[in-house]
């Protein structure tokens, strides 16, 4: 049986609502990742990619080119994490660096990589959403910018300054981490 | 940086279940409402840009022609249903069906018919007082709102519906 995302999302609007789970599990520790260094924290993030495969469920019928449901699906994903994270701003909630990096970790890693992790993590919270969100659709995702400027609606030249800028706060922010 | 950045976090198992617990709830829900089938045909309409704009073109024939349709009638006060005529005039259409919370959006329930073959394609369907939402569904697959009716309030899907509302008799 074709498997593809389009023949998935056409079985899912012909009723068969279980096909949608095989697109959940295609998609969602691909989409966790993000979700999860965008905001910081596992259970913002688990909530936010819960919402986002919620949300394409009740809108897959306005998805125009089933193909590329991943692609649709990340947009809104993106905007949702934009919205928990700005509802965490408001909440006045920090930026959970170890729980991150603990998300990552595994007995096969010596304690200095963990360490390293969890300074990557903070460093990356440092960093205003804005430039976070660029700097990951960037280098972590491998985006293009026009693709980025199509997912986030932000012009070309605007999110080169946001990842050029996130690198150079990032550099500087390890940097610090290794002098010390 | 980037190498630990790009390493895959990990979701257990139990997510996929939230998320489908979460999905058929929601599917419940529609289908209760009876617009599962509607899911279906939006999904052929957005792969058929060329049918849109084909049926837009259809569409404006029809505002022209839409004095021939009835208004809503009245019921007895009983609330027995009574006939409503739904009229839509689409020349190059093939089958024309009325969709609607009284019909239960049965796609194929309340088909229209042209007698004379000249486009016009009309029905009389039961319909009991109270505020309706239908709309027309072209071919089995396009659906447009009643050029001639006040528009409904978008649901979840996007398509174009159409109210009605039907008033007992007041004499």
């Amino acid at each position: 049986m074709d498997s593809s995302d389009a023949a998935l999302v056409a079985r899912v609007l012909h009723g068969e609502v279980n096909a949608y789970s095989a697109l959940v599990s295609r998609y969602r520790d691909k989409y966790a990742r993000y979700a999860v260094h965008m905001l910081g924290n596992r259970e913002d993030a688990e909530e936010a990619l819960q919402d986002a495969f919620t949300r394409a469920y009740r809108s897959l019928a306005r998805c125009e080119d089933p193909e590329r449901f991943g692609a649709w699906l990340f947009r809104i994903l993106v905007n949702r994490c934009r919205t928990s994270g700005a509802r965490r701003v408001r909440r006045g909630q920090t930026f959970v660096h170890d729980e991150t990096a603990l998300l990552n970790a595994s007995e096969e890693h010596p304690a200095e990589q963990t360490m390293w992790r969890e300074e990557i993590e903070r460093a990356l919270g440092e960093l205003s959403a804005d430039q976070r969100e660029a700097f990951l659709l960037k280098y972590v995702e491998e985006l293009g910018y026009d693709e980025m400027a199509e997912i986030t609606g932000v012009g070309v030249s605007a999110l080169k300054m946001r990842v050029m800028r996130a690198c150079d706060r990032l550099r500087v922010l390890l940097r610090e981490v290794h002098s010390a | 940086m980037v190498q630990e950045l790009q390493r895959p976090v990990r979701v257990d198992d139990s997510f996929d279940r939230r998320v489908m617990v979460r999905v058929r709830r929601i599917y419940a829900e529609r289908r209760h409402r009876g617009i599962v089938g509607w899911l279906a045909a939006a999904a052929n309409v957005t792969r058929r840009p060329a049918w849109a704009a084909a049926l837009a073109a259809g569409v404006v024939a029809v505002v022209s022609l839409s004095v021939l349709k009835k208004s809503p009638s009245t019921v007895p006060a009983n609330g027995q249903a009574i006939p409503v005529q739904f009229v839509l005039v689409a020349p190059d259409a093939h089958s024309v069906a009325v969709v609607g919370d009284f019909n239960n959006w049965g796609l194929n329930d309340t088909a229209l018919v042209a007698e004379n073959h000249d486009g016009v394609w009309s029905v009389s369907a039961p319909v009991h007082t109270g505020v309706h939402r239908y709309a027309f569904l072209v071919n089995g697959k396009q659906w447009v709102a009643d050029p001639t009716a006040p528009r409904a309030a978008d649901d979840d899907f996007g398509q174009p519906s159409s109210a009605l509302v039907v008033e007992a008799s007041t004499q």
